[in-house]
């Protein structure tokens, strides 16, 4: 479930190094949209699911517009700070529209547990990694086959030449960060009949997500997802068999492992440093 | 400047004339610090409903001291202790409050207790359940109030669980703040009375999507009930994790799933879960609880009991009013010290909302609901239905 998320850490930062640290408040935003429609103004789920991703494709622009075009442009580091002030106007925001509470957000597939032996899960929570590797299948098809996906990744290998060759990077730019958001607001629609809607739901999902992308590498796909499961599966396990509380210690701690052992995440490509 | 001067003059003319009425009929300002922003808003928001109905009602009836109308000013502490001690002073410095109602953050409640000492003022509580709010090993004690107590509570559901319940192997199931801390101490306190010892404690985090491990752990040491002290999220995600575990197991809970929005986020899952409530709006009501509906309706648009935000704020706080309206008028001031021992030594009864109050509180004792005012109740379609106890 992290994977998904956290695949948006690395559209944006194939394509232009920088990150959108409200990854997981474009998730609640994508919950919260979806509620909105959904629930709230009774419309069919496709259109709904259409309507939250055009909504969320539009935060991702916008939060590219607002908190990162400015300081990429001067290669300062402050969009990290400013994507990071996006997220929490995003969440006060939520709070002040949709209210503090959480909401339940119905779905068939979270009524009956499927029961095997005495372990039950929902036909939901199978539902989320199997749309995670589909779209990352469609995230790596469309950079490797596509003209648009290639010239995204022409951006990321050499900005300067690729906009000699006549690329529109800050529009590259920004459609990665629409493509990033979009995937979250999967992400949120597909999170929220298990996780319920909520303004607070983002923060530490966002924070996890990240760590499963520098677990992943930063710069891997592949690597992403595989970590996003392992992620969970190493969650499951030590709240299972140790203790719930020492989940988040044993769950970040492996990221300063992994830091530590291979900086560059388990498949990400180790960075040459040109000279 | 010359407005000023102006206003100057005003100010002392009033003060100074002797014959100056408008001072007689000055408002009763009582105070409120509750955290009306927000997580816990609607806790803020129900607490200043029951303060504004009954300030509503006593003003109909010609006030307090005769003829002095009740005034109310809110202030928000954010569930913030450090904020809490800020507006306690300017609530009594500045607005002249004669006394202050409290919110729903222990913490804060906690924080205060030496102010109302230090300014001779009485306070309230009509959420906050800390044990040690009340029984604060101060004299005299200016804290006052109408909610419940953790240790209270505990006792109440212990009791319940084994002499209604005949459970004997109860697994605790808290939530890993200061507020489960403290039911895990008087849980562990009452069971133990009667020699019934915990078969495992649990704990989770806010916002935990899966309480399965926990949840398994508690089913593989033999748990028969499970004693939950969560908020509405969580509690949520507990009945659905059990429901995957496919355990049956009967699940008695504090009263802190009754706010936010537990039968939406559960489903037809939170049929049976049974918690406890100073008062339930679910039911028959008396003649304050019928009053109190109708009001609600005109007032705030609350069209069924199902719609009653955060229910106890609102009764508890308008019970506590009618006692401090009480208190002031048998002081025959709004002195600080003279409202609180006659808060202390209140004559005649209060037939209030959720009981009848005779003299409510004593030195010994502050808290003027103990367990044997509280109710359990059970959620049913949605719905809380009163459980009718032996």
């Amino acid at each position: 479930m992290y994977g998904l998320v956290a695949l948006g850490y690395h559209i944006t930062w194939a394509t232009s190094r920088t990150m959108n640290f409200s990854q997981g408040h474009a998730v609640m935003v994508g919950a919260v949209v979806a509620y909105a429609v959904f629930v709230g103004l009774h419309w069919p789920f496709p259109l709904a699911l259409v309507a939250t991703l055009v909504a969320l494709a539009g935060f991702g622009a916008l939060v590219e517009r607002v908190a990162v075009r400015p300081f990429f442009l001067r290669a300062s580091p402050a969009w990290l700070l400013a994507t990071i002030a996006v997220g929490i106007i995003a969440e006060n925001v939520a709070q002040l529209t949709f209210g503090k509470d959480a909401r339940a957000f119905p779905s068939a597939l979270v009524r009956k547990p499927i029961m095997i032996g005495s372990v039950g899960f929902y036909p939901q929570e199978l539902l989320v990694p199997l749309v995670g590797l589909l779209l990352m299948g469609l995230v790596q098809l469309f950079y490797h086959r596509t003209a648009y996906g290639k010239r995204l990744k022409a951006v990321a290998f050499n900005p300067e030449a690729a906009g000699l060759m006549g690329i529109n990077i800050p529009r590259a730019v920004m459609a990665s960060y629409a493509l990033s958001a979009l995937l979250a607001g999967v992400a949120g629609v597909l999170l929220a009949p298990l996780l319920n809607v909520a303004p607070q739901m983002g923060t530490i999902i966002g924070l996890k997500a990240f760590a499963v992308a520098i677990i992943g590498g930063l710069t891997s796909a592949p690597g992403i997802v595989l970590a996003g499961l392992g992620y969970g599966l190493v969650e499951s396990f030590t709240a299972g068999y140790i203790s719930t509380r020492a989940r988040e210690i044993v769950g970040f701690g492996l990221v300063i492992l992994v830091l530590v052992v291979r900086p560059w995440g388990l498949l990400g490509e180790k960075p040459t440093r040109r000279v | 400047m010359r407005r000023l001067f102006l206003t100057l003059t005003v100010l002392l003319a009033a003060g100074w004339c002797p014959f100056a009425l408008a001072q007689s009929k000055d408002p009763v300002k009582i105070g409120l610090s509750a955290a009306v922003s927000g997580g816990s808003a609607a806790s803020g928001e129900a607490i200043k409903r029951g303060l504004q109905i009954a300030i509503d009602e006593i003003n109909a009836k010609g006030g307090v001291l005769g003829g002095r109308k009740l005034e109310l000013v809110v202030r928000d502490d954010e569930g913030n202790p450090q904020k809490g001690v800020t507006i306690a002073r300017e609530l009594v410095e500045r607005e002249k409050v004669a006394a202050v109602f409290g919110g729903l953050h222990t913490t804060v409640a906690l924080a205060q207790v030496p102010v109302w000492l230090e300014l001779k003022v009485p306070y309230m509580g009509t959420w906050a359940a800390g044990t040690n709010v009340t029984r604060n090993g101060q004299t005299p004690n200016y804290v006052f109030r109408v909610s419940a107590n953790d240790d209270y509570v505990d006792r109440f559901l212990s009791r319940y669980a084994m002499d209604s319940l005949k459970k004997s192997k109860p697994g605790f199931l808290l939530e890993n703040t200061p507020w489960g801390q403290s039911n895990e101490v008087g849980l562990t306190k009452w069971f133990g009375e009667k020699g019934v010892k915990a078969v495992g404690v649990e704990r989770f985090n806010w916002n935990d999507p899966d309480m399965s491990p926990q949840l398994l752990r508690l089913k593989n040491a033999g748990a028969d009930l499970i004693v939950l002290v969560a908020n509405a999220p969580e509690g949520a995600q507990v009945l659905r994790s059990k429901s995957k575990l496919g355990w049956d197991a009967a699940m008695i809970s504090h009263w802190g799933i009754s706010g936010g929005r537990f039968a939406e986020l559960t489903g037809d899952l939170s049929d049976g879960v049974t918690f406890l409530q100073t008062y339930t709006f679910f039911g028959k009501q008396n003649e304050r609880g019928q009053y109190l509906l109708k009001a609600l309706r005109e007032k705030y648009g609350v069209k069924e009991p199902g719609d009653v935000i955060a229910p106890v704020g609102t009764a508890n706080a308008y019970d506590g009013m009618h006692l401090v309206a009480m208190a002031i008028e048998q002081a025959g001031s709004t002195d600080g010290a003279k409202v609180r021992d006659a808060l202390e030594n209140l004559k005649g009864e209060y037939k209030g909302l959720i009981k009848t109050y005779k003299r409510p509180f004593t030195p010994e004792q502050h808290d003027a609901l103990t367990d044997e005012d509280y109710v359990m109740v059970v959620w049913k379609g949605g719905k809380i239905v009163p459980i009718a106890m032996k």
